[in-house]
């Protein structure tokens, strides 16, 4: 359902979706147990004629408080631990792990603007015929892509809606991450940490292209903003 | 909390000066003063510029100037460089001035300012710049007036670390790479022939004394 307003472009963006449907699942539960749970208790005790408030004493509170409040925490701390095991999961393979990947991409950030590093048609890094692009970002469909953000300035955070990615880039420090395209199309990106007054007017675009698509892009760069053998 | 020192700034501009600015798109100056409020974070409310943030002083340029520069950003001729760090900043905030006649009031908003004397802030031989200078002058004038005719901005208020930085973006082809702009691609030839940076230093230390 979440991907009907946001499709899942990435081969973990399942898993994080996943993610927060077992929360949103358990916290749903609990919250109309316990709104049901107090509404009913107030019309199951509303005043009445002829009957008296109860004094609450000892062993009667010991009794209650077992069966209201120590069950209730005992058995949400069980949904706790399935969650954080569902989350230690999912982050120990976006975050944690780095599977072989095809292709690393560099991507730098500053005030208030996203270059991309591409490697051309050799597939390496750091070699003449790579293609730097600012705001633009093309990757090939279901190739899977090493990434290293870097900051020039100040904070920002590299946003990836579709792909469930975000990183923050700090300055002075190169993070590695990865991702691997599922979906072929043009995508948003977005600075998703306070940067500056441009922070608002920073986004890019991501491309994820067919293989035959993404081979024509490298063989003609054609943006304007392109720049070839730099 | 918006300042209305703009706004009262540019109603007192457009009393005492509305006959010379018949021309200009609808709400004239006072307008561009409104929409100046996006610049005046980076180059100041008085246009005085800004060292910290790399923003030059733009009060008092020609608004010919300012709306042809601000219309390059938009259009990625000029900051759209990957190594152009201020050009990439002033690119996206330019997009935010929404049309060409909001661009133009802006510009000569910018224009109505007194421009301020820059201090000298890098050491330069301003002897040996006057020898190179006579390559600028052809276009800049003698006295860095500047010449609209042909697209040469005044150049005399400019501070130094600027005029470094920008020769320097023109030499290495993060500015003026448009093949269309003709007059960022002549800069860019030009600024070949200085040699190096101390060459630079000297060229802005003599324009200073102008």
């Amino acid at each position: 359902m979440l991907e009907h307003y946001m499709i899942q472009g990435s081969s973990y963006a399942s898993h994080i979706d996943g993610l927060v449907w077992v929360v949103l699942l358990i916290t749903t539960f609990w919250f109309l147990l316990a709104e049901g749970m107090f509404f009913y208790l107030l019309w199951r005790y509303r005043e009445q004629p002829g009957k008296k408030a109860l004094y609450i004493n000892d062993d009667l509170e010991h009794a209650i408080k077992y069966k209201w409040v120590e069950i209730p925490h005992r058995l949400i701390l069980i949904c706790d631990v399935a969650v954080i095991l569902g989350a230690v999961s999912v982050w120990s393979e976006v975050k944690l792990s780095m599977p072989v990947t095809d292709e690393t991409v560099r991507i730098t950030a500053q005030q208030w603007a996203w270059t991309f590093r591409h490697a051309g048609a050799d597939g390496e890094l750091d070699t003449a015929d790579d293609i730097v692009t600012v705001d633009d970002l093309h990757v090939q469909l279901g190739k899977t892509y090493k990434f290293e953000l870097a900051a020039k300035d100040v904070l920002h955070s590299f946003s990836v809606p579709v792909f469930r990615l975000k990183q923050d880039a700090i300055p002075g420090r190169v993070i590695s991450g990865w991702f691997k395209p599922t979906q072929a199309g043009e995508f948003d990106v977005q600075c998703a940490e306070i940067c500056g007054i441009g922070h608002g007017i920073m986004p890019a675009r991501l491309y994820v292209e067919t293989p035959e698509a993404h081979a024509e892009w490298i063989a003609h760069p054609t943006h304007y903003l392109a720049y070839k053998n730099k | 909390m918006v300042s209305a020192r703009p706004t009262l700034a540019a109603l007192a501009l457009t009393l005492t000066a509305s006959a010379g600015c018949a021309d200009l798109p609808e709400g004239g100056v006072a307008r561009g003063a409104v929409l100046y409020q996006n610049c005046d974070q980076c180059h100041g409310k008085a246009g005085e510029g800004s060292t910290l943030v790399q923003a030059p002083p733009i009060a008092g340029l020609p608004g010919w100037y300012i709306e042809e520069q601000v219309l390059h950003f938009q259009w990625g001729w000029r900051g759209a460089h990957p190594d152009d760090v201020e050009g990439l900043k002033m690119r996206p905030m330019s997009r935010t001035i929404k049309s060409d006649a909001d661009v133009k009031v802006v510009a000569e908003y910018v224009s109505s300012l007194p421009a301020a004397a820059t201090p000298a802030t890098l050491t330069g031989d301003a002897e040996k710049g006057k020898a190179g200078f006579a390559t600028c002058s052809a276009c800049h004038g003698a006295d860095g007036a500047g010449n609209e005719a042909m697209k040469a901005p005044p150049i005399k208020q400019l501070p130094d670390w600027y005029i470094v930085r920008q020769i320097g973006k023109f030499k290495a082809g993060i500015r003026g790479y448009q093949a269309e702009d003709a007059a960022g691609a002549t800069m860019k030839g030009i600024a070949g022939t200085v040699a190096d940076d101390a060459a630079a230093r000297d060229l802005a230390a003599y324009i200073q004394t102008l």
